[in-house]
């Protein structure tokens, strides 16, 4: 009993879902049966096309969060261990923090075009903050003890980087990949949504301005699936890079 | 290197970016980019006009109460998967596991269900803003130091006493912390809603202003969406100072 607890909700809002399409009192467009989602997932998959759109939307938002984290780590590490870059940059990414990069999208619109360039751009601006505040946070509070003993057993500066701020900043770095991670599938999801010709986005507006919302959901459906595997791939790589220090608090 | 210093090198890092991009724009930049000047000019000129304020007034509207609902339901609802745990068995794996799916791709779907007006998209704020606070309430109260729950019975406190002033105190500093993040998210679903759907909105007035080609209203729209989340995130961090005054503050 106590092991089925946590498939209680899901199973009861499924039914209740299922219910309420099947009970006749609202459209088929609001609520669609589950049978029919089911079937347009299983035919989304069916269609080559959709393996492409998939592409699309998933090489945006990881070429746009590697970007970011290249550019992130670096530019955290060095606020971290430096105090002159930490005051130069720290009030520019704490003033602009609470500022929707999103606005900035009609203007890289116009100077990287309608493409893919534009929102691999707005990913890699919007991931970049969770990354560098992070990272920041993790080079910045570096163990003083562990840097006085390398620097005492004569370890180069290049030594240290590598064996005491690298590895303390670890743990930081990855949380703050596992904030970045769905923000990229967010900004992804909504450029495409709002400006695009291919990519899921796309694909839940067109299906929605051709009132199958059986379809949208099904897409929906993906994304989610899509957006899920990605947090559980850099859970596996942060448990498998970072072997030292568990966690327990990862639920899923 | 003292305070002063410091601030008058970052006046002046700021100052040196603004006189190069002003002399990028004598020396002849693309139409799309406007020099500060020009938009500080169209800003202030805006600010004079009936129009923005309505456009401010919208999106705040639709921000602001999705914010409050997200927020309080998911600070109310963390507490209670932290505190009893036949609730966090039933709720939390819900929660979890949709986590990471962007809640953007429900807005068509809200749209349908709850029209194209505000309803959808202050629902649609309100449960991207439920997620961080949610996890953070609930984190927040499993931190809960043992040893302080467990003074407190030993000095014969009720188990109400000791929600109200050991498990909510040490719970606070982490709900702050997400309600920066859920404003944040407040702001960027508020601005994606009305770029996708919405008839006023300062997400909207960049959109109209993008197809008809006006620089100059886009960016007094960004300018203003600027100053808004800058305000509304030192609001949040003022709250979070003042009420948790108690609270050492990380160096």
């Amino acid at each position: 009993m106590r092991r089925l607890l946590p498939f209680a909700l899901v199973l009861v809002s499924l039914t209740i879902w299922e219910i309420a399409a099947r009970s006749g009192l609202w459209s088929r467009l609001l609520f669609p049966s589950l049978a029919n989602i089911g079937r347009e997932f299983a035919l989304f998959f069916t269609r080559s096309e959709s393996l492409l759109e998939i592409w699309v939307t998933l090489t945006r938002a990881l070429g746009g969060f590697a970007l970011a984290a290249a550019v992130g780590i670096t530019l955290g590490m060095l606020m971290g261990r430096s105090r002159a870059v930490a005051a130069l940059l720290d009030p520019l990414f704490s003033g602009t923090y609470a500022v929707p990069k999103l606005a900035l999208f009609p203007v890289f619109i116009f100077l990287f075009g309608i493409g893919s360039l534009s929102k691999v751009a707005l990913v890699f601006l919007e991931c970049l903050y969770p990354i560098v505040i992070m990272s920041y946070a993790g080079a910045r509070n570096v163990n003083k003890v562990l840097l006085w003993s390398a620097q005492n057993m004569g370890a180069s500066r290049a030594a240290t980087l590598r064996r005491v701020v690298v590895p303390a900043t670890a743990p930081f770095i990855f949380a703050g990949f596992r904030v970045a991670v769905p923000v990229a599938m967010i900004v992804v999801v909504i450029t495409e949504m709002v400006s695009s010709a291919d990519g899921l986005g796309y694909v839940v507006v067109y299906a929605l301005s051709s009132l199958r919302t059986d379809r949208m959901l099904a897409v929906v459906v993906v994304i989610a699936l899509l957006g899920y595997l990605l947090d559980k791939a850099v859970v596996l790589a942060r448990d498998r890079l970072i072997y030292w220090e568990k966690l327990d608090t990862y639920y899923v | 290197m003292t305070a002063t210093v410091r601030h008058l090198a970052q006046a002046g890092a700021l100052l040196a970016l603004l006189i190069v991009w002003q002399l990028a724009a004598l020396a002849g930049l693309p139409d799309f980019i406007l020099s500060p000047f020009q938009i500080a000019r169209h800003f202030i000129e805006a600010l004079g006009t009936a129009e923005l304020y309505q456009h401010v007034w919208a999106s705040l509207a639709r921000a602001l109460p999705g914010f409050a609902i997200g927020s309080f339901a998911g600070a109310m609802l963390g507490l209670a998967a932290g505190v009893a745990r036949w609730f966090d068995r039933l709720f939390s794996p819900a929660v979890f596991l949709t986590y990471p799916v962007p809640k953007i791709v429900m807005l068509p779907i809200f749209m349908l269900w709850f029209g194209i007006g505000d309803l959808s998209k202050v629902l649609i704020i309100a449960l991207a803003c439920f997620y961080p606070v949610f996890i953070n309430a609930y984190y927040g109260v499993r931190q809960t130091r043992t040893i302080l729950v467990w003074s407190a019975l030993n000095m014969g406190a009720s188990r109400s006493e000791i929600f109200r002033r050991v498990v909510l105190p040490s719970a606070m500093p982490m709900i702050f912390a997400s309600l920066r993040v859920a404003f944040a998210l407040s702001f960027i679903v508020m601005f994606a809603a009305e770029m996708i759907n919405a008839r006023t909105g300062l997400g909207y007035l960049i959109r109209i202003a993008e197809n008809s080609l006006r620089f100059d209203l886009m960016y007094v729209a960004l300018v203003t969406i600027a100053i808004l989340g800058y305000t509304g995130d030192r609001l949040v961090r003022l709250a979070h100072r003042r009420m948790l005054s108690w609270q050492e503050q990380p160096a």
